[in-house]
């Protein structure tokens, strides 16, 4: 751990002196003086600490992110590891370009925008001897990793994989291909888990939802039955209307609901104990057929469910 | 290996998309926006060298205005409605070594520039240069030099006419420092990609100064010799190849250059590039023309403050640039002509010197070169071939006055000598204002950035009504109902217009607008809610604001306290606010104060800065003489205070090598002196990161917290306490520690390996918990085999016992019986129990990092309570609940139903930060560095107000919903409709009704 944090700094200069050698094709050497200098720190510091390019692409057409170009401009990316730490803001080709990337560490990706969450990233930037790794590209499929090429000395290999906060560090998700790009060059594609909301509903009124609910609708079938009823069987032919009460009165539900339509709601109201002691038969209740009670109670036994 | 992974994809996405948080109680509703909270995005000041007009479709006439600003953001303004287009802030990319050599934010510097016709602008901050695509300020490229201590010192695009080359190349001047041999680089930069063209490297001592490039060559301006006795060296450079093809240098003896500051800069990229420097006497101006050997002297007035020089930027223009001379009364110009073939520069024409600073501005139309004047009362456009007035117009708005802006001059077609100029200038009151033709188009309040210190007041109360209350009780029993009457009567006056107010308020109220506008004859009102208040806020330029809270943050008045010199920042250390005599004084670190009113801004009384920092901070304390804030010196020491205005309580300051020292105040006749009465210093290695204390109103409503099964813990409630976070470099590793502060007595401390000591560290104290939050990767202690990686908070619960319905030591009737509970009293029993807080601690993993921590705060305590934190990543305020935040919640199983009816959700390692509890929710916060939460009047909600390098965000958050008030949710109208039909409904159903009763009564003896 100790090394990394003295390495930091000549890191950074690295990075950068490192560009001219990799980027230049035909570096044009201004003074000889000068230049014999620059190669000679350059490869110096080549040997203590070595950095990489890192491109971190979004996806093209995701289902959640069909067009990239309309993320907003705030959108970066970091990589952290302990005492490290990059941000590169989003390009015009939907990319993060991180320019020198220290090897020998192990990164946690993450691309932070404010209208999609992405799914965080272990990113492995390690320093391999060039044999090993064209060996290993061959057998690891995982990383994806290309062929260093037949250079000795060493490169640096990028793997990647989805990693799961709160989990072991060491518990790799999926890998997540890294491809080389050209000359110490690494190119990975951003995971978009999908868009973020920032406000809650509020619950809206409307008259609409008013009638959908049950209650609502009960009472309101209650109340056509209450009022529609009385004006049906008044309608109704006097031998139907005859026949219908006659069968209402054999309900054996109506005898309950008819005693509830008299004084009280107690079905057991219109019992005449002293009657039944005497064995003698219950009195008929000829309110019971009426109508328009009847159909009160009914409205309120349903009221009642 | 890939099957635990897949099981865990499969369960990441459900964790994001299934609301972790039980309730996302800070949410915001789409409705409330800009209701209850307000944001001021902006930008910084702009810097005169990096503003600009600029067009980023080459075939369009619609230009933005591009700004690099002393915050070190760089950003596009549309220049019709003000509002900010996009930006993007340098310091996040520039790499932190080398930002703070740059200045990191302070006076930031930086480069900015464009090429004309090309659709990016490129920016140079710190050791890096980055180009951005000029609409939607994406990155296109970036490139920095690397090396110790390395900075950009200048940049140019390169308006290259090199034949199968279109592209329009930047060159980038750095300079390396001493430490890596001191040299100075220049580079090409490949307009498409940022790749490296050329490199040109030179170790010498010179100081690089500025890069020009005419149409064949390229000029490198460093400055020779020894401080004091610069001479100035012109390198000429072939644009293709990078080689030097010549050497010139300027100045000898008797016109010695002083230092850099002389040398009057020119950006200038036009046709006959220039330099030009004054003497230190500032008497004689001399101009070069890059490539050439002869210099022009040209005596300045002898009043001449500074000079400036403003020139085209396009190669096209006319080779003409005009001279801006400030005198301690006001300014002047004179306009020069450079004569291309000889490279002769002469003065065409001069301006009259008028008073006041004065603002000039260029323009170029093609071959055109406009100048623009700025003065106190109006605009003056000229142009550069004669002194002929083109068109002038007097300011509509005569306020401040404009300290340097840009213009762009439009030339109607059409009609012959008719413009139209619009120009940004910046005023010396910290505005960003946009003058179109002489009236005032925007006003972008950009001082508001780079603010230091943030504190809420009342608005002050009417006072009359009280006195004469007092005087109507005083007085005789006649002559008080007398007064009475006559006050009754006179208010009878206000009747028209209150009952002309009760429609308007009527439908404020139905539709739900809770405060009343500030436009109700301009007086301030405090609410009954308590929402509306004023926000003090000072910036390091030396302005003070305030701000009308309720009324969307409007700034209500803006003072400048004090003319901060270039590059020195107004470091206010505290704020104290009297409500009662609606004053508020500000403390400086510069042994330096400010008194003013918080209703009008008017300054009481102050003193200026003086130049050396005296003060560490400042402590508001309870005195004989009531509340006071008092300064602490330097090396953590007080000094000698009067008694009656000496502290009675102890205070915490930092001695000279960062430890904590408890000071308490011993009086000595009318004096009282300071002694230590305790020292913390943190072990060997460490130095403290952070110290963590409570906030001044900080009410607590439960002593205890009740358990599912109705037993209680009791919360460990002590006022006297502080959180110090410290960290040991080597060895990585975080201690906090929470410390009593009567005793200095450690009550609580913790370990956390692993911790990166680079990354921010910070704590928040309230109630019975404090938070910590770190970046770290260390093993897990019950398994060494895993390991975690992340950002990470570490919550602590603070109780009197672990054991529910127990007080533990300090329930114990033996201590209780005596006069209370003392820290520093003798301990009886040392083998007995010790009054220790029993803590219960968690770590959760963070989706992102936070800073600037601070908590809710209502009026009573009874609300819960939410940790507000900045997330300096994703730009936003977020509010996350004490709830989830729990220690107590339940490891490894559901939670029984007894913890359900407490609360507590199952534990789970990773938090995410749900988006529904930012705060801030779309909008776009940028730099943040401090919070400041005070409560309102009624108890579900708490005002917040986030400040820092460059935004201003304020909102109202309510962590248990809003209980107490009807919100916008509640809505009056459908309720009054409600109503309305229930009456029409009895109205028709009551016939009906009575009808059947009296049917029933009829057939009732049935």
């Amino acid at each position: 751990m100790l090394p990394i944090r003295t390495l930091l700094q000549t890191a950074l200069l690295v990075g950068a002196g490192i560009l001219p050698s990799s980027a230049v094709a035909d570096p044009n050497p201004s003074s000889s003086t000068t230049t014999t200098t620059t190669t000679k720190t350059t490869t110096a510091r080549q040997s203590t600490s070595q950095t990489t390019k890192i491109i971190l692409r979004l996806p093209n057409a995701h289902p959640y992110l069909p067009n990239p170009h309309l993320l907003p401009a705030s959108t970066l990316a970091t990589l952290s590891a302990p005492g490290l730490s990059f941000a590169a803001p989003l390009s015009a080709d939907n990319a993060f370009v991180f320019p020198a990337v220290n090897a020998s560490a192990s990164y946690l990706a993450e691309v932070h925008c404010q209208t999609h969450a992405f799914v965080p990233l272990r990113l492995d930037v390690e320093v391999v001897a060039a044999a090993a790794a064209g060996k290993k590209a061959g057998g690891a499929g995982e990383g994806g990793e290309a062929a260093g090429g037949g250079k000795a000395a060493p490169t640096v290999r990028v793997r990647a994989w989805e990693t799961i906060r709160g989990n072991d560090w060491g518990n790799k998700g999926e890998g997540v291909p890294a491809v080389r790009e050209g000359e110490g060059a690494w190119a990975l594609e951003a995971r978009v888990l999908g868009g973020k909301w920032y406000f809650m509903e509020r619950s809206t009124f409307s008259v609409l939802s008013v009638f959908k609910n049950p209650i609502i609708l009960l009472s309101l079938i209650s109340m056509a039955l209450f009022f529609g009823m009385p004006k049906l069987v008044e309608n109704m032919d006097p031998e139907l209307r005859a026949e219908w009460e006659e069968r209402q009165k054999e309900n054996p539900m109506n005898a309950i609901m008819g005693a509830a339509s008299g004084q009280g709601a107690n079905p057991m109201g219109s019992f005449d104990m002293a009657a039944f002691l005497a064995g003698s038969k219950p009195r008929t209740e000829e309110s019971s057929g009426n109508g328009n009670g009847n159909g009160k109670a009914k409205g309120e036994v349903k009221k009642k469910r | 290996m890939h099957t635990p992974s897949t099981v865990l994809r499969t369960v990441l996405p459900s964790l994001l998309l299934l609301p972790l948080l039980p309730s996302p109680a800070a949410a915001v509703f789409r409705d409330e926006v800009g209701h209850i909270d307000y944001h001021h995005r902006l930008l910084g000041l702009p810097q005169r060298e990096t503003t600009f007009f600029h067009r980023p479709r080459r075939d369009d006439r619609a230009s933005l205005l591009y700004t690099l600003t002393d915050a070190a953001v760089v950003g596009a303004v549309n220049p019709g409605t003000g509002e900010v287009v996009w930006r993007q802030p340098l310091t996040a990319f520039s790499s932190s070594g080398n930002a703070s050599a740059a200045g990191a934010g302070d006076g930031a510097g930086g480069f900015l520039r464009a090429a004309e016709g090309e659709g990016w602008v490129v920016s140079a901050y710190g050791d890096a240069v980055h180009a951005w695509d000029a609409i939607s300020g994406r990155s296109r490229f970036q490139s920095a030099l690397g090396g110790t201590g390395g900075r950009v010192v200048d940049l140019e695009v390169m308006e290259m006419t090199e034949s199968g080359e279109a592209r329009k190349d930047v060159l980038a001047l750095f300079e390396e420092a001493a430490a890596a041999a001191g040299s100075t680089v220049l580079r090409r930069l490949s307009a498409a990609d940022g790749s490296v063209v050329w490199e040109f490297r030179e170790v010498t001592r010179d100081v690089p100064l500025q890069v020009s490039t005419n149409l064949d060559k390229v000029f490198l301006v460093s400055l020779r010799g020894t401080p004091g006795a610069y001479s100035l060296k012109v390198g000429i450079l072939d644009p293709v190849t990078g080689k030097k093809v010549d050497e010139v240098v300027l100045g000898g003896k008797g016109e010695d250059l002083a230092g850099k500051e002389d040398v009057v800069l020119v950006g200038a990229n036009s046709a006959a590039p220039i330099v030009g420097w004054t003497d230190a006497a500032k008497k004689t101006l001399w101009v070069n023309v890059l490539g050439s050997k002869t210099r022009h002297p040209f005596p300045l007035a002898d009043d001449t403050v500074s000079v400036e020089i403003h020139a085209p930027h396009l190669v096209q223009s006319r080779p003409h640039f005009l001279v801006h001379t400030r005198t301690a009364t006001g300014h002047r110009g004179q306009v020069f002509h450079i004569d291309l073939k000889t490279h002769t520069v002469t003065q065409a024409y001069g301006l009259p010197h008028l008073a006041g600073p004065g603002a000039f501005s260029t323009s170029s139309d093609g071959a055109n070169v406009y100048f623009t004047r700025i003065t106190e009362d109006e605009v003056i456009l000229l142009s550069s071939q004669s002194h002929g007035v083109l068109a002038r117009w007097p300011l509509k708005a005569k306020g401040d006055a404009a300290l340097h802006g840009v213009s762009e001059v439009l030339r109607k077609p059409g009609a012959e000598d008719s413009y139209a100029v619009r120009a940004a200038a910046v005023t010396d009151a910290d505005d960003w204002v946009l003058i179109r033709n002489g009236e005032t188009a925007w006003t972008r309040p950009e001082g508001l950035s780079g603010a230091v210190a943030a504190a809420f007041a009342e608005i002050p109360e009417d006072e009359d009504l009280a006195r004469s209350l007092e005087h109507e009780a005083h007085g005789n029993p006649w002559e008080a109902y007398l007064h009475r009457v006559r006050r009754h009567l006179n208010d009878l006056r206000y009747l028209p217009a209150w009952l002309e107010s009760i429609p308007a308020r009527f439908m404020s109220s139905v539709l739900g607008a809770d405060v009343a506008p500030a436009a109700a004859g301009g007086k301030l009102v405090r609410d009954s809610f308590g929402f509306r208040k004023l926000a003090i806020l000072a910036t390091r330029r030396g302005m003070v604001y305030g701000l009308d809270v309720g009324n969307k943050g409007g700034i209500l008045w803006r003072t400048r306290a004090f003319k901060m010199p270039r590059g020195l920042r107004w470091d206010v250390k505290g704020i104290q606010v009297h409500d009662g005599t609606a004053r508020a004084t500000l403390l400086g670190a510069h042994n330096d104060f400010v008194v003013l009113r918080v209703d009008t801004g008017e300054i009481l009384e102050a003193k200026g800065p003086s130049p050396q920092a005296t003060t560490q901070a400042t402590a508001l304390v309870n005195t004989a003489s009531g509340t006071r804030l008092i300064r602490i010196g330097r090396g953590g020491k007080i000094g000698e205070l009067p008694a009656d205005q000496a502290p009675r309580q102890t205070v915490v300051t930092r001695g000279p090598d960062g430890e904590l020292r408890g000071v308490v105040f011993v009086a000595d006749g009318a004096t009282a002196r300071e002694t230590t009465s305790w020292t913390f210093s943190p072990p060997a290695g460490y130095r403290i990161v952070h110290v963590a204390t409570r906030s001044a109103h900080e009410a607590v409503a439960s002593i205890g917290r009740v358990l599912g099964d109705r037993t209680v813990l009791y919360k460990y409630l002590n006022p006297n306490t502080l959180v110090a976070a410290a960290v040991n470099d080597a060895t990585r590793t975080l201690a906090v520690y929470l410390l009593d502060t009567v005793s200095g007595q450690i009550l609580a401390s913790a370990r956390h390996p692993g911790v990166d000591p680079s990354k921010a560290i910070e704590c928040a104290l309230s109630e019975n918990w404090f938070a910590c939050t770190f970046f770290g990767r260390y093993p897990l202690r019950d398994d060494p085999a895993q390991s975690l990686q992340g950002y990470q908070i570490v919550v602590s619960d603070l109780y009197e016992s672990d054991v529910p319905n127990d007080r533990g030591p300090l329930g114990d009737p033996a201590s209780s019986r005596s006069a209370g509970y003392s820290a520093v009293g003798p301990v009886d029993d040392p083998t007995g129990r010790v009054p220790l807080p029993a803590v219960v601690s968690q770590a959760y993993i963070l989706s992102a990092p936070l800073a600037a921590l601070q908590t809710t705060q209502t009026r009573q305590g009874i609300a819960s309570r939410q940790l507000l934190a900045y997330l300096p990543e994703t730009r936003g305020l977020a509010a996350i609940p004490r709830v989830v935040l729990d220690p107590r919640r339940p490891v490894g199983r559901d939670p029984t139903p007894a913890e359900v009816e407490e609360g507590l959700i199952r534990y789970h390692p990773a938090l995410e930060i749900d988006p529904r509890s930012v705060v801030s929710h779309e909008w776009d916060v940028l730099g943040v560095d401090k919070i400041e939460t005070v409560p309102a009047v009624v108890e579900s909600t708490c005002l917040v107000l986030a400040y820092g390098s460059v935004d201003v965000f304020g909102t109202r958050v309510t962590p248990s919903f809003l209980f107490d008030i009807l919100g916008k949710g509640f809505n009056k109208a459908s309720l009054v409709t409600t109503v309305a039909a229930l009456g029409v409904g009895v109205v028709l159903l009551a016939p009906m009704v009575r009808r059947k009763q009296i049917n029933m009564r009829w057939k009732a003896p049935l």
